[in-house]
This record gives structure tokens, C-alpha cells and sequence, in this order.
């Protein structure tokens, strides 16, 4: 097991060597660099213009160029942003943090919601809910996201309008001011559609469940719906009535800030939730399905097994092991950021910055991004692998 | 007892806004993009110095209202020998927000790393004229002295920024490498000194840019009050106009700029429903930028550059751009057409009086029959004489779906009378490469481009695209910073007309220069103009201090001053 630990983290060196050499060439196969646009500016002459791109080093071979950045990267410096001066790491390092929250919410989400799901789908498949969910799935992987995002946001000014509370943001991370009375309020609203939905989600289990055995993830999932609204609505009160009702987002209790960033964060999780919850349910779905027609499923039930110990511990166990493996590519996935998403709803995330690096082909703000998801995503390669090993006795490396 | 000496010899600039307002409350206005950086010797895009503007002061700028130079921190000036040198006074008492007075050392200073070619400030051109430095020199504590090679007429608007030279001068002395990295994203506000009407309080990134009123400044309103009115001045960062527009639409944003009829709609059906408390001024003026085509004078093909020098061919194209039809498709409805190429809101130069190539293709057919091309072949294209069919490629840059629009219908009309235009959009920095590089032997490869250029209220400051020499002379471009090989007598005209504008003082003169520049250019056509995109302000009726509908202009905006825009509730 050591020896192979060891040599794959061997085998990471030439690998990352030939990713960032290729992502560096291409992004120099590109047209221009970040001084370009500046040629077209008419107050701008020919010299200064020189004068910028030999202070930049842009002027310089690509070899040059490339084991210049090299030999930052070995001391763990990531380069100097070209158009922001300062290290790259100042640059990337806070989007990374935001595009986080939303890539572990909407993960969370996606699991949450996705296993259950399947499990309930491939169980009981062709009934209604059965085919509710399938419609629901095609639908929320055929919508864009950034489309869906834009609809979100004038739902958001829509519904605003309607009740004449501010119930959902328009864009961004925090607010500018907290109001911390109408954070109350809106968590009072908020506190009983919850707990409906929690009594809708669970309920829903525990009337399909014949056997009992499918509602007891309907009743967890409600339970945990329902403990975190009624946070929301408890934690205001645990402080005490000494706050004044506005404050600066920056002065603000920890409470308030963190419950902001999730309250901006719900619609854009939502939206980035969506096409991946659609399809991990049918993957869910097929997975389960394939796994319940197997011989041994057939023997346990002969064998009298409630059909409780026969779903949950010899079917999920295996079902879900195609999703333990998928863990690797998460990693990356954090890094990644939620895509577009981010842009229209003014989420200050990973792929605004990189967009905008990519526009004004500041090199080292994008290899930045590309090395850190690379390393990402060879270490998280690395990592499923050896949950796969743990968990399917059928893989072996030592 | 000192602090009262001090008030009495202050000498605020007085800002008159369009009516007295009072104190207190937030602007909330939303950028596309994060600020760069907060140091002026580095900062090149507009996201960071229209932040930079509020926080450090400059000598001149223009007048809202007549668009002529007023002082800011300059007091007064005085033009001696012949406009040869200008004296600014400073006004006395003026201080920074960290308390140190404000002085001519601090511009000297500033002067002088603008000027260093090392730093490479975006705002160097302004202090080299035709290849010579302008010297800047301290008279006394609240004078300062600039000599001029020869007479320059933007002289008196010195829009470069002045930094508190107690902070930069150490970093300045300590290398360029130090001083480029002062004032970056990451310094932390408290340590920004302004001495502008506000000053930095926080930055969040990607989110918010917070300014809150310098209690220093150096202005007052016509009662005497200090301003600015306003107490805090917030940028959102929303990288998305349509997240924009929903900011607006919300009531989180107080002003907006409508990109398009749509937008100007959803604005509109809003206001009617009651649901938002704002005007719109749809159409109002137009934007300072420009959409033009450009022909390669230097083509590869003899044939071809023969073919783009003839100003009947130019003409032709001209009488094929259907303007009309551009507006409606391109800019949805909202917008104007441009001939010449002073923009539209530059009443101070702009004319209306050149010769107008309007729409009509008869008449683009019978020049192009003047130039050879009478009979179609079998695909119906027209050729001439030897068979040579007459088409050329056409490029613009990619994403931009005004640009797109407007070559696709030029390209269509084209079509029509036997042209063929070969279409294609194409990345922006490849778009500047060809348009920008010529080979060794003068020629590019490219046949026609459209693209734009941001307009600027100086039309001295377009002098490279407009000098023989210039790096931007598109249409007919030298190599290595030299004169094209061949220059049509127009170019030498224009040429000498830029060079007067650009050193003559009297502004009657300069009007008369910059018409006459204006109607050689749109009879002959080098660049060939479009269409301007409508400017569509609106802003909530919260804000006092704005202007009425009729003083509304693109260059200035919806108020005349930042300092004496207040909130009403």
C-alpha cells in the first residue's frame, strides 16, 4: 500500500510538469498579450508601449518566460499579477474561499437530495413520484445555468415585489448594511416554510414507504431542514437586544455575517444545485436498479433478510460506490467554482476573475488557477482511488 | 488657535451644483469590474481611476456646464509667453486627509514620476509634446511653473492625478519595482490618503468598494457649506449588465445606464407600475465611442490597396451603409448616425456641417462603374474590365454584437449591388495585431476592419490616429513610428491640421480647425463612420444635485459635480 502511495505521488512530478508546460503554451498560442489592447488607444505612443511589455517581461522568449514562472512555482510563489501588481495569490486566494461556500452548499445539496432520491426512485420506479422525478431531472439538466440564473434573479425581484420584503437577494455575497431586525424577520417567514417542507419531504417517504424502511431518510433529511431554519430563527435571539438594527456587514456579529452569506448564497446554490442534483438522481436511480436485479440481492431476500438490511446494507453499499469515486473529482471541482453562475449573479467567485484574467490575458493570474487545479485534481485522483480501495473489496493495491 | 488661522487662508474651490443640498446619505453606483489597483502611476483602465478620481486631486478639469477648463486644485492660472509657459496657483490650505497641507511639492513630485519613462504612467503623454519633456517647476510653496516646448492647447487640463509625496516619495526613491507596488489592492484603506472630495474606507473584493467623505477637502457649495454633500459613496461590483439592471430595478442601485431598448423598457414598465421611484432619459445623447470601418491602404495585393486609396471606392462603401437600418437592428432604435469623427457630444468642436455620403446604393453603383466595375459574372458579382471581381474581407471583433450587427447589414447591402464581403468576426487581439503591425515591406494583411475607438472630450489627444506618424494612422500605416511611403494629399492636410489644433491657443481658432478637420475627413473618408450607440441614464428620484433632462450629456453624466450630489431622503 505504501509502495503505491509512493509511486503514484512520484508519478504526479512529470505530470504536473507536462500540464502546466501545455496550459502555458496555450495560453501564449493565443493572440496578443496583456498589453495589446492598449495599442489601440490613441493617447497611448509606441514607446511606452514598448517600454510596458519589456517591464512586464513579456518581451521575453517563451522558454525564459516559462522557467522564470517555474522557479517561483518550486518556491511556492505563484507569479506577479500583471494587472493588479501584487502577488497572484492575493488575487485568487479570497475567490477560491468564496466559489468554496457554494461548491460544499451545493454539493452538500446534491447528495442530500440525489441519493434518497434515486434510492426512492429505483425502488419504487414507474410510479408517480417516479416519473415526477425524472421530468424534474431532464428538465434542470436541460435548463443553462446561466440562464436559469438570470430567471432566478428577476424571480428574486418578482417575488420581492410581490410580498414587498426583501425575501431573496439580488446578486452579490453579503450586504453593505445588515439589518439585523429584518433578519429576524425574514427568518420568522422563513421558519414555517421550512418546517412545512420538511413535513412535506419527510412525509412524503413515510406515506410511499410500505415497509417503513424508505422514510427513514425522508424523516432525517426533514429533521435537519427543520434544526437549520430553526437556527436561523434562534441564533438573533441568543444575542441579546443590546445590537442596533443596522450595522456594517464588517462590525457585525458572526451570526449575522455568516447567516447573510448563506441568505445570498440560497438562490445561486439552487441554481448551481440543479443540473447536478438532475443527474446524479438518475445515476443514483440506474445504479440502485442494477444492483437490486443482482443474484445476491435475490439470495439475501430468500434468505428472509427484512428488506430494510437488504436495500440499506447490502444494496446502497454498493450502489454507491461509483459516487465515492467521484469524490476525486471534487477537489478540483471546489477550485473550479460554479461557472458562470457566478458572473450573472454577481458572485465574487473564481470564474469572474478568471474571465476577467483570461480578457486581459494576465498569464499568471490564470496559471495560477490552472496549477492549483491541477495539483487538486491529481491528489484528489489520488484519494478516490484509495477510498475505492477501502470500500470495494474487489480492488486490491498492495 | 492655529486650526482657525488655517480656515481663514483655505481657499475652497467653489462647486456649483444645480441646487444647494444638504448633508448626509449614500450613492450607491455599480461597476463592471473590480479596481485594479489604487496607485495613479499604475493604474491604466477606468475601473480603477473613475475610483482613483475621488480620492486624489488634479489641477484643472473642465466646467460642466460650458466644457471649458475650470481649476480644481489650481486657483487660478496665467498664460505668459505666448502660451509658452503657464503659471497654476494652488489653493492655500488645502490638506490631505491625513492632515499634511497639500502644496506645490507634491505636484512637482507628482509631475515628475508621471514623467519618468521608467514608471510608465498612463498619463506621460501629457507631459512630453512632439518628442520634447514639458518642464514643471516650483515657484514658491503655492506656485508652480510649466514651460512648454511650443504652445499646446490641452495644456490647462492636466486631468494627471497628484499624490501625497510624503508617502510616495520614499517608495519612489527605493525603485520603480516599489513604487509600482504601493497603493495596490491589498494595502489596507486607513493607509490611502486622499485629497479628493472622499476617501477609502473599505474594499471588499469582488464585491464593494466603500468612500466616505474627506473631511479635508477643499470645497464648498455657493452657501459656503463644505462639501461633498454626501457621507458615503459605494461602488457595487456587478461583472454582469443584466444582474446590473436587476440592482437598479431593486432600488439597490442608484443610477443606471440602459444598453438597450429592452433594458430601456423593463426601466420604463417598472416606473409605470409604481414600483420604483426613478426617471429614464432614454436617448438622450450619445456615447463618446465610435464604430467605423477602416480599408488597408498597405494590402498585400497591389490591386486591392490601389482599390482603398480611391476615395470614389470609399465614397461608394459610404453611400452602402444603411444608418437607418443600423440603429433599428443594431442599437435597437436608440442611437444616432455619425459622419465625422469628433464625437457627437463634444458640443465644444463637434459640426453637423460635412459632406454627408448618405444611403443609396444606385448612387454607390455608378462610382464603383466610374472606377471599372460595370458588368456582373455568372455569380452576380461585379468585376471589371480584366475579370477581376471586386471583394474583400471584412472583420470585426468577436462578441461584439453591435459591431457584428452593423457588418452584417453593411456586408448585406454590399451583396446587393454585386460586392462581395466576406464576413468574418475575429478575436480582439488578433484584430489589433493585423490592424496594428505591418510587415517589413509596409504591408498588412488584412482588406477591411470595423471597429471603434473610446472618444475624449480633447480631439487633440487622437492625434496618433490622425498624424502621418501616428501608431494608430489605420488606414495608411508607416513602419517602425515613420510616415507611410505613399500619402495622399488629405492625409499631409489633416496631418498639418492636427498639429495646429494641437498648439493653437485661441479656443474660436480651434473651433474653426477642428470643423475643418472634421469636413476633410468626412469628404474623403479614411475611416469610414457608423453609428453612435444611445447614452440611456436613469437614476432613482432620491438623488438631489442632478441635472435636468436638457443638461444631460454623456461626457459629464447626469450631475455636474460628485460633490454636490445629495440624497433626498
Amino acid at each position: 500500500m505504501f509502495d503505491y502511495v509512493l509511486r503514484r505521488l512520484l508519478q504526479l512530478v512529470p505530470t504536473f510538469f507536462g500540464a502546466t508546460l501545455l496550459a502555458f503554451l496555450v495560453i501564449q498560442l493565443a493572440p496578443g498579450d496583456f498589453v495589446t489592447r492598449l495599442e489601440l488607444d490613441p493617447t497611448q505612443d509606441r514607446e511606452s508601449i514598448a517600454r510596458l511589455r519589456q517591464q512586464l517581461g513579456l518581451d521575453q522568449p517563451l522558454p525564459v518566460q516559462y522557467a522564470k514562472w517555474l522557479s517561483g512555482i518550486l518556491q511556492g510563489y505563484l507569479g506577479l499579477s500583471l494587472s493588479y501588481k501584487t502577488d497572484v495569490w492575493n488575487v485568487i486566494g479570497p475567490r477560491i474561499l468564496n466559489s468554496m461556500v457554494l461548491v460544499v452548499l451545493a454539493t452538500l445539496m446534491i447528495y442530500l437530495i440525489a441519493i434518497p432520491i434515486g434510492v426512492y426512485s429505483a425502488i419504487y420506479k414507474y410510479t408517480w413520484p417516479d416519473r415526477i422525478f425524472t421530468v424534474l431531472a431532464f428538465l434542470g439538466l436541460a435548463i443553462p445555468n446561466f440562464f436559469f440564473g438570470l430567471i432566478m434573479l428577476f424571480l428574486a425581484v418578482w417575488l420581492n415585489d410581490l410580498t414587498d420584503m426583501r425575501l431573496l437577494p439580488i446578486g452579490g455575497m453579503t450586504n453593505e448594511f445588515l439589518h439585523l431586525g429584518n433578519m429576524t424577520r425574514a427568518a420568522q417567514v422563513l421558519f414555517p416554510f421550512a418546517l412545512l417542507g420538511a413535513l412535506v419531504y419527510g412525509g412524503l417517504f413515510w406515506w410511499r414507504a410500505r415497509r417503513r424502511q424508505a422514510a427513514t431518510f425522508g424523516i432525517w433529511l426533514g429533521l435537519v431542514l427543520f434544526g437549520m431554519s430553526a437556527l436561523l430563527l434562534l441564533a438573533p435571539l441568543l444575542q441579546g437586544p443590546s445590537l442596533p438594527e443596522r450595522l456594517p456587514y464588517t462590525e457585525s456579529p458572526l451570526w449575522a455575517r455568516v447567516t447573510n452569506v448563506l441568505w445570498h448564497a440560497f438562490p445561486v446554490v439552487i441554481v448551481v444545485g440543479t443540473s447536478g442534483l438532475a443527474g446524479l438522481m438518475r445515476v443514483m436511480r440506474g445504479q440502485m436498479l442494477d444492483v437490486l436485479s443482482q443474484d445476491y440481492i435475490r439470495t439475501a431476500r430468500a434468505k428472509g433478510l427484512s428488506e430494510r438490511v437488504v436495500i440499506y446494507k447490502h444494496a446502497l453499499r454498493n450502489a454507491v460506490i461509483p459516487f465515492i469515486a467521484g469524490i476525486g473529482g471534487l477537489l478540483p471541482g471546489l477550485i473550479g467554482g460554479a461557472g458562470l453562475v457566478e458572473v450573472v449573479m454577481a458572485w465574487p467567485g473564481i470564474t469572474p476573475a478568471l474571465l476577467e484574467a483570461i480578457s486581459a490575458i494576465d498569464v499568471y493570474v490564470i496559471m495560477g488557477l490552472i496549477t492549483i487545479t491541477t495539483v487538486l485534481l491529481m491528489i484528489g485522483n489520488l484519494l478516490s482511488d484509495l477510498l475505492l480501495a477501502w470500500v470495494d473489496p474487489r480492488i486490491r493495491y498492495s | 488657535m492655529l486650526a482657525l488661522v488655517g480656515a481663514a487662508l483655505a481657499q475652497p474651490k467653489v462647486f456649483r451644483g444645480t441646487e444647494i443640498g444638504r448633508p448626509g446619505g449614500a450613492y450607491r453606483v455599480t461597476a463592471i469590474s473590480d479596481p485594479r489597483t489604487w496607485n495613479p502611476f499604475v493604474a491604466r483602465e477606468t475601473s480603477s481611476t473613475d475610483i482613483i478620481a475621488l480620492f486624489l486631486p488634479y489641477l484643472t478639469a473642465y466646467d460642466p456646464y460650458t466644457q471649458a477648463p475650470e481649476g480644481r486644485l489650481a486657483r487660478s492660472w496665467e498664460v505668459r509667453n505666448n502660451g509658452l509657459t503657464v503659471i497654476f496657483r494652488l489653493r492655500e490650505g488645502a490638506r490631505w486627509s491625513d492632515g499634511q497641507p497639500i502644496t506645490a511639492d507634491d505636484v512637482i513630485f507628482s509631475a515628475t514620476v508621471h514623467a519618468d519613462p521608467q514608471v510608465n504612467s498612463n498619463s506621460r503623454s501629457s507631459f512630453i509634446l512632439d518628442g520634447q519633456p514639458i518642464r514643471w517647476t516650483k515657484v514658491d510653496q503655492y506656485t508652480v511653473r510649466a514651460d512648454f516646448p511650443k504652445p499646446y492647447a490641452p495644456a490647462l487640463i492636466q486631468g494627471w492625478y497628484i499624490v501625497p509625496r510624503h508617502i510616495f516619495e520614499p517608495a519612489y526613491r527605493a525603485g520603480v519595482q516599489r513604487l509600482q507596488t504601493l497603493w495596490n489592492l491589498d494595502t489596507p484603506p486607513a493607509q490611502i490618503v486622499s485629497g479628493g472630495p472622499f476617501r477609502l474606507e473599505s474594499y471588499v473584493k469582488g464585491e464593494r468598494v466603500v468612500l466616505v467623505r474627506n473631511p479635508n477637502y477643499w470645497g464648498v457649495d455657493e452657501r459656503n457649506n463644505p462639501v461633498a454633500y454626501l457621507e458615503r459613496y459605494t461602488v457595487q461590483i456587478v461583472p454582469d449588465l443584466n444582474a446590473q439592471l436587476a440592482r437598479f430595478l431593486a432600488g439597490d442601485a442608484d443610477t443606471f445606464a440602459a444598453a438597450n431598448a429592452d433594458q430601456v423598457a423593463q426601466v420604463l414598465e417598472r416606473i409605470r407600475a409604481g414600483r420604483l421611484r426613478a426617471e429614464i432619459f432614454p436617448n438622450v445623447d450619445v456615447t463618446l465611442g465610435t464604430n467605423f470601418i477602416v480599408f488597408n491602404w498597405n494590402n498585400k495585393d497591389p490591386f486591392k490597396a490601389n482599390l482603398f486609396r480611391q476615395v470614389k471606392f470609399r465614397r461608394a462603401m459610404a453611400h452602402l451603409m444603411d444608418k437607418k437600418s443600423m440603429i433599428e437592428v443594431a442599437l435597437g432604435g436608440l442611437g444616432q448616425p455619425q459622419w465625422s469623427p469628433i464625437s457627437i457630444p463634444n458640443k465644444a468642436f463637434f459640426t453637423d456641417d460635412v459632406p454627408k455620403y448618405e444611403f443609396n446604393p444606385q448612387r454607390a453603383q455608378q462610382l464603383l462603374a466610374e472606377l471599372g466595375f460595370r458588368t456582373r459574372n455568372r455569380d452576380g458579382w461585379l468585376v471589371n474590365s480584366e475579370g477581376r471581381v471586386l471583394e474583400f474581407n471584412l472583420f470585426t471583433n468577436q462578441g461584439n454584437t453591435v459591431r457584428e450587427r452593423i457588418a452584417q447589414i453593411f456586408r448585406d447591402e454590399a451583396r446587393k449591388i454585386g460586392v462581395k464581403v466576406e464576413y468574418r468576426p475575429i478575436d480582439f487581439n488578433e484584430l489589433v495585431r493585423q490592424l496594428t503591425s505591418p510587415a517589413a515591406d509596409g504591408t498588412r494583411e488584412f482588406d477591411a476592419i470595423l471597429i471603434g475607438l473610446t472618444g475624449g472630450i480633447e480631439p487633440a489627444f487622437s492625434r496618433n490616429v490622425w498624424e502621418l506618424d501616428g501608431s494608430l494612422h489605420m488606414w495608411n500605416l508607416g513602419v517602425g513610428g515613420k510616415r507611410p511611403a505613399n500619402v495622399e494629399p488629405f492625409e499631409v492636410l489633416i496631418d498639418n491640421l492636427m498639429r495646429r489644433g494641437a498648439t493653437t491657443l485661441d479656443q474660436a481658432q480651434r473651433r474653426q480647425i477642428y470643423v475643418q478637420f472634421q469636413r476633410v475627413v468626412a469628404e474623403n473618408l479614411p475611416i469610414i463612420y457608423t453609428v453612435a450607440p444611445a447614452y440611456n441614464p436613469a437614476r432613482l428620484t432620491r438623488l438631489g444635485g442632478m441635472f435636468p433632462r436638457e443638461q444631460i450629456n454623456s461626457i459629464v453624466g447626469q450631475a455636474p459635480y460628485i460633490e454636490t450630489v445629495f440624497a433626498k431622503e
